[in-house]
């Protein structure tokens, strides 16, 4: 048996070409995988996102997208305790 | 310094970093990358086994993160560079830096959790979100094509695979860039 993972995705199409067990896509520019320098809330809430992902996923090949707009979005510090239910 | 970009290399990465042009690209270089998937055995899962707040957690990313005193990631051979460099989880972010020519990475040397998050999850261990974090993260990057994809799959990912299991890895955590 392999090691879980859990991907973050900025490349959507190129993360399902490669076959990546779980991902959270975000349409953001390369280079801002977790988003923007100083933004915690933000880097964590993507964070909890894949966290929640590799917690539940059920099947390979899941690439979920929150669709978070870049620089459009109010983030807030996740519910880190929903990921121990 | 290792990392010198041309004219046309930093227009380039302004150029790819519009999300819509990434997005174009992305679609183009799937098509070549098929020959990747296993295609027997479809896409590989390995079920989490414990709940998150037992399991130990290492990160992996294709950001060319790397310890200042390691050796740069090859910036001469247009394939890139297959290798990999290991990073102490308790190394100081200020020990690290990018060497990836490939993207604009001004952002993530401005704040290094954009692309690798060992702050954050450094303080997920200690809130106990999550069980612990691994001996050594492991740096990458992307940007791999030609004779280094096999050296990629066949060698560095088995490697590194292997001291994962050896350190009692529970899951990975895999940031592109």
């Amino acid at each position: 048996m392999g090691i879980p993972t859990v991907s973050i995705s900025i490349t959507k199409d190129l993360t399902a070409a490669v076959g990546v067990p779980r991902a959270i896509f975000v349409k953001w520019p390369l280079g801002h995988p977790l988003g923007e320098p100083g933004q915690a809330a933000q880097q964590r809430t993507l964070i909890f996102d894949a966290l929640l992902l590799l917690h539940t996923a059920q099947q390979p090949g899941i690439i979920a997208e929150p669709g978070y707009r870049w620089r459009r979005e109010q983030y807030s510090e996740p519910a880190w305790e929903k990921l121990s239910e | 310094m290792a990392e010198e970009r041309t004219l046309f290399e930093r227009l380039s990465n302004r150029f790819f970093a519009i999300p819509a042009v990434a997005q174009f690209w992305a679609r183009l270089s799937a098509g070549r990358t098929q020959g990747l998937l296993d295609a027997a055995g479809g896409i590989p899962f390995a079920p989490l086994r414990k709940p998150l707040g037992r399991c130990r957690a290492a990160l992996l990313t294709t950001a060319g993160v790397h310890r200042r005193d390691q050796p740069p990631f090859d910036m001469q051979n247009p394939d890139g560079d297959a290798s990999f460099r290991e990073i102490p989880n308790r190394t100081p972010l200020a020990e690290l830096m990018i060497t990836h020519k490939y993207y604009d990475h001004t952002d993530a040397d401005r704040d290094l959790n954009v692309v690798f998050p060992l702050a954050h999850f450094q303080d997920l261990a200690g809130r106990g979100v999550i069980g612990g974090l691994a001996t050594y993260h492991f740096g990458f990057m992307g940007h791999i094509d030609g004779p280094q994809l096999p050296i990629l799959v066949e060698q560095t990912a088995r490697t590194v695979a292997a001291n994962l299991r050896r350190d009692g890895v529970d899951f990975a955590f895999l940031t592109p860039a």
